[in-house]
């Protein structure tokens, strides 16, 4: 059981025996609960004989009452403990344990995933998970062992009362589970219209620009009303059979009243009862159905939390990357061996594409979009592992290397560069933690961040905002390349198209990136046929191979895709409106 | 007072279902009494027991009473059932209207309305608000409407069985309540205030830990930007914990004394029969020794029941913020535009948080049929200029006439059949390429559409389609690059054909073979319209009519290429610099 905890509720071992003690401090407390039942019994057989006459008894009561009392008062103090804290404790545990998680996933995992949708697992489920294990988990198997229990003797005390009374519970708490494999289909066409209706949403938002320069907008809205009634309608048909379940579930439960009162009733006038246990027990069936109600709550709830731990649990199987701490590369030539790669298995991206990128070379990536250069570049780097052959560093096998270790011959500047709330300084020193202030702002100058930076309000101290938020596009830009010139890095990943986000600031752009690339192992992805003119190695990718690949002075005399492009390149450059 | 705007907004946006959630209450308050008339037959069937006893064949009615107290039963829930259908009725139509409403709203205010939200918190905002709405309409409301009938029908029932058990009953909840809020005082609210904030900071430092996941893996610091997330994590629980601690006390007394009930009860009993017992008195004990635990359950729901509308209310915030902002008006007495020039006089426009104006007194007029440049540095204004022509934005100052007649007296559509707009990155929408092209002009023909499509220079895109034509757009493995995305949606334009035309040329570098073809509709598009251009490449201008310089929000130049170049002004700058930045080549020869 412990194993089943841990592993469905994402809990450590610790957790899950503090889960199973919590169940035994619901379980005791909810009896002690009970106990004044007894005392009241006694009452009311010492009034049913004509009263309360020894001072002994009333002591008796007096002691008894204090007793219970003082009983209910430990025993919630061992529920408090060992629900609240323990599922804090363990909430932390658990937000450590996804944080580290994580951490170890390869970046493509991060590339699939909606930020906000991570971040709602580590926070929002979390929480979810909070209230089940402190409340709904421990509360429900503590009132059904006490119940079993209390039942149990019940059914020692007369057995034919007891069933009369508790005859229902089993039934109700049949109904509620019976019903969810009945309501788990309604849910999942629930959810498919919800999708429906956040995705036209979503898709309204974005393209609202678009439908309003189209005048199309009141079409779309037409049919985006269409979606978001649709969920009315399913929730409409999902909430009446839930009502008709549960509904059912909690008269089941009130008839229980009504047998008690027929059998003590019959059994009574039969003479096989007396007067004193029927109190009993119609006492106790007006004491145990409200509680049972409370269960029957947090059984649905407990059930519904189960998209929560799926959730998790996608997180928390995820492969994570891993390998060697030691690099073991005698150079840092880039090797692609008969590479083939895919993201979903029938979407092939890369066929078979093998080429060198030698150390202190410029190799560039060309050919048209989609045909894999990202890809390539992401490859290398172990964003991803290849699905066939194999890529080496030095003769060193990438996918042999823990990631982070592997990442520490890369620099990276791509087009996407994110930035934490924190001061220029800091972004920059990400790329290399333990340099100097010194050191930072002569990267940064190399980089032509000074020119931005000097205009900001406390310089290098200035806070940015919230990724960056207060940054232009090019700015953000020479960030990423200051922290590459830190890095320093012996292997350089580069995208063209970052040098053109900033028009009025090309220029400086390319120059700080043609410092940074000077004697480095140097992959770019290049858009201008121009740009790569002056590199030392051209790869053309198309449809997932290798096209053609040598010197631009080679293809250019060959008849293929590249001088192809610069034709066209030059075609388009010339264009004028 | 908070509480009371929340829910009538709510009815607002409910309509006639309010009734449905009025009806929701008083049937909730009706089964909350009907559930406690069962107990009045339990008392009936011990009543008969005891006045018959020891004679027990002489019972007669305990079946009949047993009966009742079910019919009673059954039917307070199914009452309750009825409650709950129109409770969730009326919240599931609040939903839906309040989707509905936000987002037309949304698309009748300005472009731009979204700048620094993001369409993913827009979407979270519309969807996930509304849904926050239900449990307050569709459960709690009427629980707490159950939950304030049933201490009023105890209450009489108490008083009318033996008020001094009655009343005595009541005690302990009076001192429980008492001891709670003496004790969840100021202090706690302060603490509760420090517990929120490691809250927030928490929240913050997780979206800032994932989100920098793959830049600080790139940099092999992972460990380190873990630890500071992770000293958040331990922070949070630091003050949690010690919440918790704190409230533990008054929590064990008040579940103490709300239990005690019993005690009370015997207590009283004790002193009450120590003349004696009557069979009367025996019978009301055994009663309030039965119904008494309803008091405590019914209390502590009620306690339960605020926390919620604290949710409701940041719910209905959310909304409000995008409700309240303004959309465009539409003039009642639409006039028709005269020509296809476009005259800007003193136009200012400043957006909503800016501090700086982004247009600031811009003059500026186009002939008929003339091709004009707009340039400049990034942030400079361009964009917004183009903006306020199509009516994106109304200006904050000045007019923007279009054939003589201010846009914003020209009926909506009208303006949008006039100006057509070729954005940068147009958005395709998930259905038929041939539905893409058509929503320009819902009554052109297929072949229209595919004329237009050819003339975007559109073919060998649908050559490559599995359906061709028919292809949904973004179905599984149809991959479209922003290139073919855009000379799609230059299908568009083409269809539409407005005389007035303004580009927004691409910064990013398309690949070859598309831009080409771009250009070719481009240029196919642009013939005998007017034609107001973004540019970002100076080279395709060189021939316009006219070219604007625009920096800072102004127009601080103008004239052709030829004269532009032969001043030394900006625009001869960047016109050097565009040239140094086109002869770049990447490799070792550079350094």
């Amino acid at each position: 059981m412990l194993n089943y905890l841990q592993h469905k509720y994402a809990l450590s071992k610790k957790g899950a025996k503090d889960m199973v003690k919590a169940f035994f401090a619901c379980t005791f407390s909810y009896l002690v609960l009970m106990l004044p039942v007894s005392l009241l019994y006694f009452l009311v057989e010492d009034l049913m004989n004509g009263g309360v006459s020894s001072g002994g008894r009333v002591v008796f009561y007096i002691v008894g009452s204090v007793l219970c009392l003082a009983l209910i008062f430990l025993t919630t103090y061992f529920q408090y403990n060992a629900t609240f804290f323990a599922t804090y404790e363990e909430s932390g545990k658990r937000r450590v344990m996804l944080a580290e998680k994580l951490r170890k996933l390869p970046l493509s995992f991060f590339g699939k995933k909606d930020l906000s949708d991570l971040t709602s697992t580590i926070m929002a489920d979390c929480a979810t998970l909070e209230t089940a294990s402190s409340h709904w988990i421990p509360e429900l198997i503590g009132s059904i062992i006490s119940t079993f229990i209390i039942a149990v003797s019940l059914f020692f005390f007369d057995w034919r009362m007891a069933l009369a009374a508790l005859w229902v519970l089993p039934v109700s708490f049949g109904i509620v589970l019976a019903s969810s494999g009945a309501m788990h289909k309604k849910q999942m066409k629930q959810m498919k219209v919800k999708m429906a209706c956040v995705d036209g949403i979503q898709e309204c938002l974005e393209s609202v620009r678009d439908l309003k320069a189209n005048n199309a907008e009141e079409e779309y809205l037409k049919k985006l009303d269409d979606k978001i009634c649709a969920v009315e309608k399913q929730t409409i048909v999902t909430e009446v059979s839930n009502a008709v379940f549960n509904g059912s579930a909690r008269m089941v439960l009130k008839f229980g009243i009504a047998t008690t009162a027929l059998v003590g009733g019959a059994l009574l006038v039969s003479g096989s009862l007396n007067v004193l246990a029927f109190f009993m027990f119609l006492l106790v069936v007006s004491r145990m159905y409200d509680p049972m109600m409370a269960s029957l709550d947090n059984l649905s709830a407990i059930l519904s939390a189960n998209v929560q731990c799926q959730r998790m649990d996608e997180i928390l199987s995820g492969d994570e990357q891993t390998g060697v701490e030691k690099l073991t590369n005698n150079s840092c030539d880039i090797v692609f061996d008969h590479v083939a790669f895919a993201y979903n298995k029938n979407e092939q991206v890369l066929r078979d594409v093998s080429f060198t990128a030698k150390q202190g070379e410029v190799t560039a990536l060309i050919g048209p979009s989609g045909g894999g250069k990202t890809t390539v570049s992401r490859l290398a780097s172990r964003f991803w592992d290849a699905t066939g052959g194999k890529v080496t560093v030095g003769g060193m096998d990438v996918s042999a290397i823990d990631p982070e270790k592997l990442m520490s011959l890369y620099s990276i500047v791509f087009q996407d560069v994110t930035l934490f709330n924190n001061t220029v300084m800091e972004n920059i020193r990400i790329g290399k933690k333990d340099a100097t202030d010194q050191q930072v702002i002569a990267a940064a100058k190399l980089a032509h961040c000074d020119e931005f930076v000097d205009k900001m309000k406390d310089g290098y101290n200035t806070l940015i905002g919230e990724n960056g938020s207060e940054l232009s596009g090019g700015e953000r830009q020479r960030i990423s390349i200051a922290r590459a010139f830190l890095k320093d890095a012996p292997i350089i990943l580069l995208d063209e198209a970052t040098a053109s986000l900033d028009v009025e600031n090309e220029s400086l752009i390319q120059e700080s990136l043609s410092k940074l690339i000077q004697n480095k192992t140097v992959l770019i992805i290049a858009h201008r046929m121009r740009t790569v003119a002056g590199a030392d190695k051209i790869v053309v990718l198309a449809d997932g191979v290798v096209a053609q690949q040598g010197t631009p002075h080679d293809l250019m005399e060959q008849d293929g895709i590249y001088r192809h492009m610069a034709q066209l390149q030059q075609q388009s450059g010339e264009w004028k409106i | 007072m908070k509480k009371q705007s929340d829910l009538s907004k709510l009815f607002d946006y409910a309509g006639k279902y309010k009734y449905l959630t009025i009806s929701s209450w008083i049937l909730s308050a009706i089964s909350a009494l009907v559930a406690l008339l069962p107990f009045v037959y339990i008392w009936r069937i011990l009543k008969e027991v005891l006045d018959v006893s020891p004679n027990f064949g002489a019972a007669q009615h305990l079946s009949y009473y047993g009966w009742m107290a079910v019919l009673f039963a059954v039917l307070s829930v199914l009452i309750y059932i009825g409650g709950l259908l129109c409770s969730h009725l009326a919240a599931f139509r609040v939903q839906t209207n309040i989707r509905i409403k936000a987002m037309h709203h949304i698309v009748s205010l300005p472009l731009g309305f979204m700048d620094g939200i993001g369409s993913g918190k827009m979407r979270k905002t519309v969807n996930e608000s509304s849904a926050a709405t239900e449990t307050y309409l569709a459960h709690q409301l009427p629980d707490k409407a159950g939950a304030l009938a049933t201490p009023v029908g105890l209450l009489i029932m108490l008083l009318a069985f033996d008020w001094r058990l009655g009343l005595l009953s009541l005690v302990p909840i009076v001192i429980a309540f008492l001891i709670m809020s003496a004790m969840t005082g100021k202090r706690m609210a302060e603490k509760m205030k420090q517990y929120q904030n490691s809250l927030d900071q928490m929240s913050n430092e997780a979206v800032e830990y994932v989100r920098g996941i793959p830049v600080v893996k790139t940099f092999g610091q992972s460990v380190f930007s873990f630890k500071r997330f992770k000293a958040a994590i331990d922070n949070y629980q630091k003050w949690v914990i010690s919440y918790t601690k704190d409230l533990r006390l008054p929590m064990l007394f008040y579940t103490t004394i709300i239990n005690a009930v019993f005690a009370v009860l015997i207590a009283a009993a004790l002193f009450f029969t120590a003349s004696g017992v009557t069979n009367e008195f025996l019978l009301n004990l055994i009663y309030y020794i039965i119904i008494t635990p309803v008091i405590t359950v019914t209390l502590t729901k009620i306690m339960y029941a605020s926390e919620n509308e604290m949710i409701v209310t940041d719910a209905m915030e959310r909304i409000d913020s995008i409700m309240n902002m303004q959309p465009l008006t539409e003039d009642t007495h639409p006039l028709h535009p005269r020509d296809n020039s476009v005259v800007l006089k003193g136009v200012s426009f400043q957006y909503k948080d800016a501090s700086n104006k982004a247009l600031d007194n811009v003059n500026l007029s186009v002939l008929p049929g003339e091709h004009i440049a707009l340039v400049g540095p990034s942030g400079g204004g361009k964009t917004t200029l183009a903006g306020v022509i199509s009516r994106f934005w109304d200006v904050t100052d000045g007019t923007v006439a279009i054939g003589n007649v201010n846009v914003k007296n020209i009926s909506k559509s009208e303006l949008m059949n006039t100006v057509s707009f070729v954005f940068q990155d147009s958005k395709l929408l998930k259905m038929s390429v041939l539905e893409n092209v058509r929503m320009a002009k819902p009554s052109a023909t297929d072949a229209q559409v595919l004329q237009a499509l050819h003339d975007a220079q559109c073919d060998d895109i649908l050559e490559k389609l599995p359906q061709g034509v028919k292809t949904v757009i973004g179905a599984k493995g149809v991959y479209l690059s922003g290139g073919e995305q855009q000379r799609i949606s230059i299908a568009r334009v083409m269809l539409k054909n407005a005389p007035i035309l303004i580009l927004d040329e691409a910064t990013a570098f398309a690949d070859p073979d598309n831009e080409v073809r771009v250009q070719a509709a481009f240029s196919k598009l642009s013939e005998k319209k007017t034609v107001i251009m973004i540019a970002h490449r100076l080279s395709t201008i060189t021939n316009a009519d006219r070219i604007f310089v625009i920096k800072d929000g102004k127009i601080i130049d103008s004239g052709s290429h030829a004269e532009l170049t032969a001043k030394k002004g900006l625009y001869a700058d960047m016109w050097q610099e565009y040239n140094r930045a086109a002869q770049w080549k990447v490799g070792a020869q550079n350094a």
